[in-house]
């Protein structure tokens, strides 16, 4: 294979691993505060991009304020759907909770369905104009979007972690909830923000992605499944590998597109997905911390 | 206590058995039903959602029309006939659960569809164990060629519109093809029927790739397709990812329009991408729609009802359809397209044979009945059905579509 | 003697009631949908056990079903084998996966079962839908044939509700044999306490194997009856979405007894297909039901889990208890 088709394939990879990242990492920020597997989160997905086209179409806001609209309404879903499904189980019953959001995830699929018909919609490239060109592979230019977006919520996110009193607080609780409760920490408000922050960058993802391949209410399922993949990859519970992992998820995909065939790859994700937790379940990127029975 | 309300529960059983029996329909035997009561009921499923819903919507505006057209006039033997629509959502699975609840539930002496060639095989078992006829307006070749004698087809098999098109690509000059298809039911049966067919026509595949339905990027499969650097791509996809294939192929190249290849060479440095030539699933307005520009230059084999001047001197056929397209238009708005046209071309096969038969008969008469429909001018075609033919149709009637401007115009000359 | 009889007397009034059915029901639809509600009763009954005693849930139980399904179905009619050997293919191959995955999941603590769980059952959609020369592909597997034995054909509807009725009747008595005895007290103090059933020596990785096995089998035969009964699988019907709709049978149906999980199963499953039992539903008003259908056990799952996590079993188990303060 060429140089270019080479490069073209790597292009992709990342812009699908930076999705995956993005999904990833709402997956890791709301398992560090709770212990829980959001199966929701792949709905937030979804909902960025719906939300953003509807307000888009029917108020005809300017796309980036639509765009901002459409983040701060998925993490509105976030925030209810945490305070009406996850916070009532006070006794923090991990599957009861897991099975909740699986609960939650149909929920929130159906009602988009019913709320934005079973169309699929599409949103209009942030900025239009062709492709660019490097070294004769092309990048879309949404593709060089998606990748700023990602950086930019990363940087913020490790800002927002690692400088401020909420961010010591969400570390504090995914080391130990007990003892962060004990030093006077509202663990429930910090769930609360977790799931408004997963929320918001799911809903980023999506609709960032969604100029390039339509969103429909249930784009969420698929989505999520590769972004938890991706989670488990790079290991639960840290931001940066949520990160890595989402990114190499999208390249290994990519490759096994290249090398082997396209019909596969969702079966090479997913075969990563198990082969990880059954060989390395903590994860590439995490040092062991889970116990074995 | 416990017990007794155990025994209370187990006594409800039975009341609720007793009960649901007694008010339950007394249904007729499994071998067929015969009509009886006051409308004929026909049962229809289509694609109204999922990825074929732009198929199966045209194909319901049209089961309307000619119901409400076929009751205004007298109906059949003086009684009115009743479709009752059920969607199978682009999915096997429904579609099965949608016969199944047709022909139990409602007792239909017909069954219309379904939209989708996939969907067309998996009811087949049902069909035939209720002895109900099938007729499909899916294009499949399979539908036919795997032949039951309970289904019948009234869109161009595969089998009709690969040569009509290997042919004109030949005529082009073509010598290689790549190709990309769907893995479902229509797009395996068109990429099997073309590897079938080329190399009588000495033309070379030189790629082959596949996608799922609901995949969101092609771009993986064309970029291995544009390696393999082939005259033209040869697409199967009948979905709404066509316009995805087509986007990302212009993508790929930097701008449009689709055009032949001149010399074979590789590295042109002229504007545009090597065309994709596509089949009849693409004869949609929403593929135009969707692609915008990237479909500009594309071009496809299908029937004639796209535009009036298609039909030439037949005066026969040209007749039925300009009065199918005016009355269509005026109803909804816009004219039909061949979806429009295949259901259509259901529904009257159904209904004619039903006016040959006596007014009461058995739904095995009305399968006997439907194959031996000759010379049935219909939008498709002239149909003429036999104990081994269920297609009915030949590659007189279809042509050579491109898609300038955003408008569908007749190829010149072929 | 005479106690004896008198407690088994409800349940043998069942038993004739459904024995009975296609005696009084002439109705062949409303006879398919009850012949599902056997089917769903087989492989929620394998859920429960899963969730009730073992304490796990599995987000790809579809994919069991569709294993059983796809075996049956090949070897019947690809391999043209009597219907009991596809019957026995389908136990054996869901075993297998079942080993498969839960010997590496359940050894870790936590919920690894539930993700491994997950990626099994897309793994195994994509299995259906590109083993093409096993499974037909996207398009399925066509022309099953009824289950025979011999040149006895049970066909429906008739024959396939009474043959689904009587696995549904024989898997729930073999069941609640096992839950009553030894197993099923290991499984029970399991359920209490990890910790304390190590304590006492019960192998608990072996346990909870054998638990998922068992219900990877229910999935199984559940499968291949519904592959016979149709005539027809294709991958679309086995997926994530199917999964959810059997946790939340599970979940509604509780833990702890066999009877909760079979009565969820029951009217879950009659919900989409109301028009079977209410004579006089429009198709609009059904239309409305199947639309809603989704959101409806979503909303089920939540509230369930939040303010009845017994469901139906607890439900019973609270008016027992009601009932023994009061005599």
């Amino acid at each position: 294979m060429g140089g270019s088709e080479l490069l073209q394939f790597v292009i992709s990879g990342l812009k699908n691993g930076s999705i995956y990242a993005l999904v990833s990492l709402g997956f890791t920020i709301v398992y560090a505060s709770t212990g829980v597997i959001n199966f929701a989160q792949g709905e937030f997905y979804m909902l960025g991009g719906m939300f953003s086209v509807w307000v888009f179409a029917t108020f005809g806001l300017p796309l980036p304020l639509a765009a901002l609209l459409g983040i701060l309404l998925t993490a509105a879903v976030g925030v209810v759907f945490e305070l009406l499904a996850i916070r009532p189980r006070k006794d923090g019953d991990q599957l009861a909770l897991i099975i909740i959001t699986v609960g939650g995830s149909l929920l929130l699929s159906s009602l988009a369905r019913h709320f934005f018909g079973p169309d699929e919609l599409a949103l209009p490239a942030f900025t239009a104009g062709p492709s660019v060109r490097l070294f004769g592979a092309a990048i879309e230019r949404q593709t060089l979007w998606i990748w700023g977006l990602t950086l930019v919520a990363v940087v913020l996110l490790n800002w927002v972690y690692n400088k401020t009193k909420l961010g010591r607080a969400m570390r504090a609780c995914a080391i130990d909830r007990d003892a962060a409760r004990l030093v006077g920490i509202d663990t429930r408000m910090v769930v609360t923000v977790s799931f408004a922050l997963a929320a918001a960058l799911g809903g980023l993802a999506g609709l960032s992605v969604a100029p390039l391949t339509q969103t429909a209410f249930d784009v969420g399922a698929r989505v999520g499944v590769k972004g938890f993949a991706a989670a488990i990859l790079g290991g639960l519970g840290n931001p940066i590998a949520a990160v890595a992992g989402g990114l190499m998820l999208g390249l290994i995909e990519s490759m096994s597109i290249a090398y082997l065939s396209s019909t596969y790859k969702d079966a090479v994700s997913l075969g990563v997905l198990l082969l990880v937790l059954f060989v390395r379940p903590q994860g590439l990127f995490t040092r062991s911390r889970k116990e074995k029975v | 206590m416990i017990r007794r309300m155990r025994m209370l529960f187990a006594i409800a059983c039975v009341i609720a058995l007793l009960v649901t029996g007694c008010a339950s329909d007394d249904s007729g035997s499994d071998t067929g039903s015969s009509t009886s009561g006051e409308a004929y009921r026909i049962g229809a499923v289509l694609s109204l959602s999922g990825t074929y819903a732009g198929l199966g919507a045209p194909e319901r505006n049209a089961i309307e029309l000619e119901v409400a057209r076929i009751n205004d006039e007298g109906g059949v033997h003086g009684r009115p006939i009743e479709v009752l629509f059920e969607d199978d959502g682009t999915d096997e699975a429904k579609a099965q659960a949608a016969v199944t609840s047709l022909l139990e539930k409602e007792d239909v002496i017909a069954i219309i569809g379904a939209t989708g060639t996939g969907q067309s095989m998996a009811v087949r078992a049902d069909v035939e164990r209720a002895s109900i006829p099938q007729v499909s307006m899916a294009g499949g070749s399979v539908i036919t060629d795997d032949f039951n004698d309970w289904v019948f087809q009234t869109p161009w098999s595969n089998r009709v519109v690969v040569p009509f098109t290997l042919d004109y690509l030949k005529e082009q000059g073509v010598e290689s093809i790549a190709l990309i298809s769907d893995s479902g039911g229509y797009g395996k049966d068109g990429r099997q029927v073309t590897l079938d067919f080329v190399d009588e026509y000495g033309i070379e595949i030189v790629a082959d790739e596949t996608f799922n339905r609901g995949d969101a990027d092609m771009t993986a499969q064309l970029t291995k397709i544009k390696s393999a650097e082939p005259d033209v791509v040869f697409m199967w996809s009948a979905g709404s990812e066509a316009a995805t294939i087509l986007k990302n192929w212009i993508d790929l190249w930097g701008a449009g329009p689709l055009r032949f290849k001149s010399g074979g060479n590789a590295n042109q440095s002229a504007a545009g991408a090597p065309l994709i030539i596509g089949a009849p699933g693409n004869a949609r307005v929403e593929l135009a729609e969707g692609a915008g520009d990237a479909a500009e230059g594309f071009e496809f084999a299908a029937g004639k009802i796209l535009l009036l001047e298609a039909y030439g001197d037949c005066v026969g056929e040209r007749g039925v359809a300009s009065d199918f397209i005016d009355r269509y238009t005026a109803e909804y708005g816009e004219g039909p397209d061949i979806f429009a046209g295949h259901a259509y071309d259901a529904i009257n096969i159904v209904v004619e044979a039903m006016r040959r038969l006596p007014e009461d008969f058995t739904s095995s008469d009305l399968r006997d009945e439907i194959e031996n429909t000759a010379d049935l001018v219909g939008v498709g075609g002239t149909f003429t059905y036999a104990a081994d033919d269920h297609n009915g149709l030949s590659e007189e009637d279809i042509v050579m579509y491109r898609i300038s401007d955003g408008v569908w115009t007749l190829v010149e000359g072929d | 003697m005479r106690a004896k009889l008198l407690r088994f007397t409800p349940m043998a009034l069942i038993t004739l009631a459904i024995a009975a059915g296609p005696l009084f029901i002439d109705d062949r639809y409303l006879l398919k949908v009850l012949t599902f509600v056997a089917i769903n009763v087989v492989i929620v009954t394998g859920m429960a056990l899963l969730f009730g005693y073992a304490g796990q849930i599995s987000m790809g139980h579809a994919a069991f079903y569709g294993i059983g399904a796809y075996a049956s179905g090949y070897a019947t009619t690809t391999l043209g084998l009597p219907w009991i050997v596809g019957l026995f293919a389908a136990i054996v191959f869901s075993a297998v996966g079942g080993v498969l995955l839960a010997l590496p999941s359940l050894r870790l603590k936590g919920h690894y079962l539930a993700m491994a769980t997950l990626g099994f059952g897309e793994l195994m959609k994509i299995a259906f839908i590109e083993a093409q020369p096993i499974t037909g592909g996207p398009d399925g597997l066509g022309g099953i044939p009824y289950p025979r034995i011999g040149s006895f054909e049970m066909a429906a509807p008739v024959g396939t509700y009474l043959l689904a009725w009587g696995i549904a009747g024989l898997v729930l008595l073999l069941v609640r044999n096992v839950v009553t005895q030894r197993p099923g007290r290991a499984m029970r103090a399991l359920h209490g306490s990890e910790l304390g059933a190590m304590a006492c020596g019960i192998d608990i990785v072996g346990l909870k194997v054998r638990v998922f096995t068992v219900s990877a089998v229910l999935a199984g035969i559940a499968g291949s009856l519904y592959a016979h009964l149709v005539g027809f699988v294709s991958p679309s019907t086995f997926s994530l979405h199917l999964s959810v709709i059997l946790i939340a049978m599970a979940v509604v149906g509780g833990s702890g007894s066999l009877a909760g999980p079979a009565i969820a199963a029951t009217l879950l499953t009659l919900v989409p297909f109301a028009d079977a039992i209410i004579p006089g539903l429009s198709r609009d008003a059904l239309a409305l039901i199947q639309d809603w259908e989704a959101d409806v056990y979503g909303l089920i799952i939540i509230l369930v889990m939040l303010f009845a996590p017994g469901g139906v079993s607890g439900f019973m188990r609270r008016r027992r208890a009601v009932a023994r303060d009061a005599s």
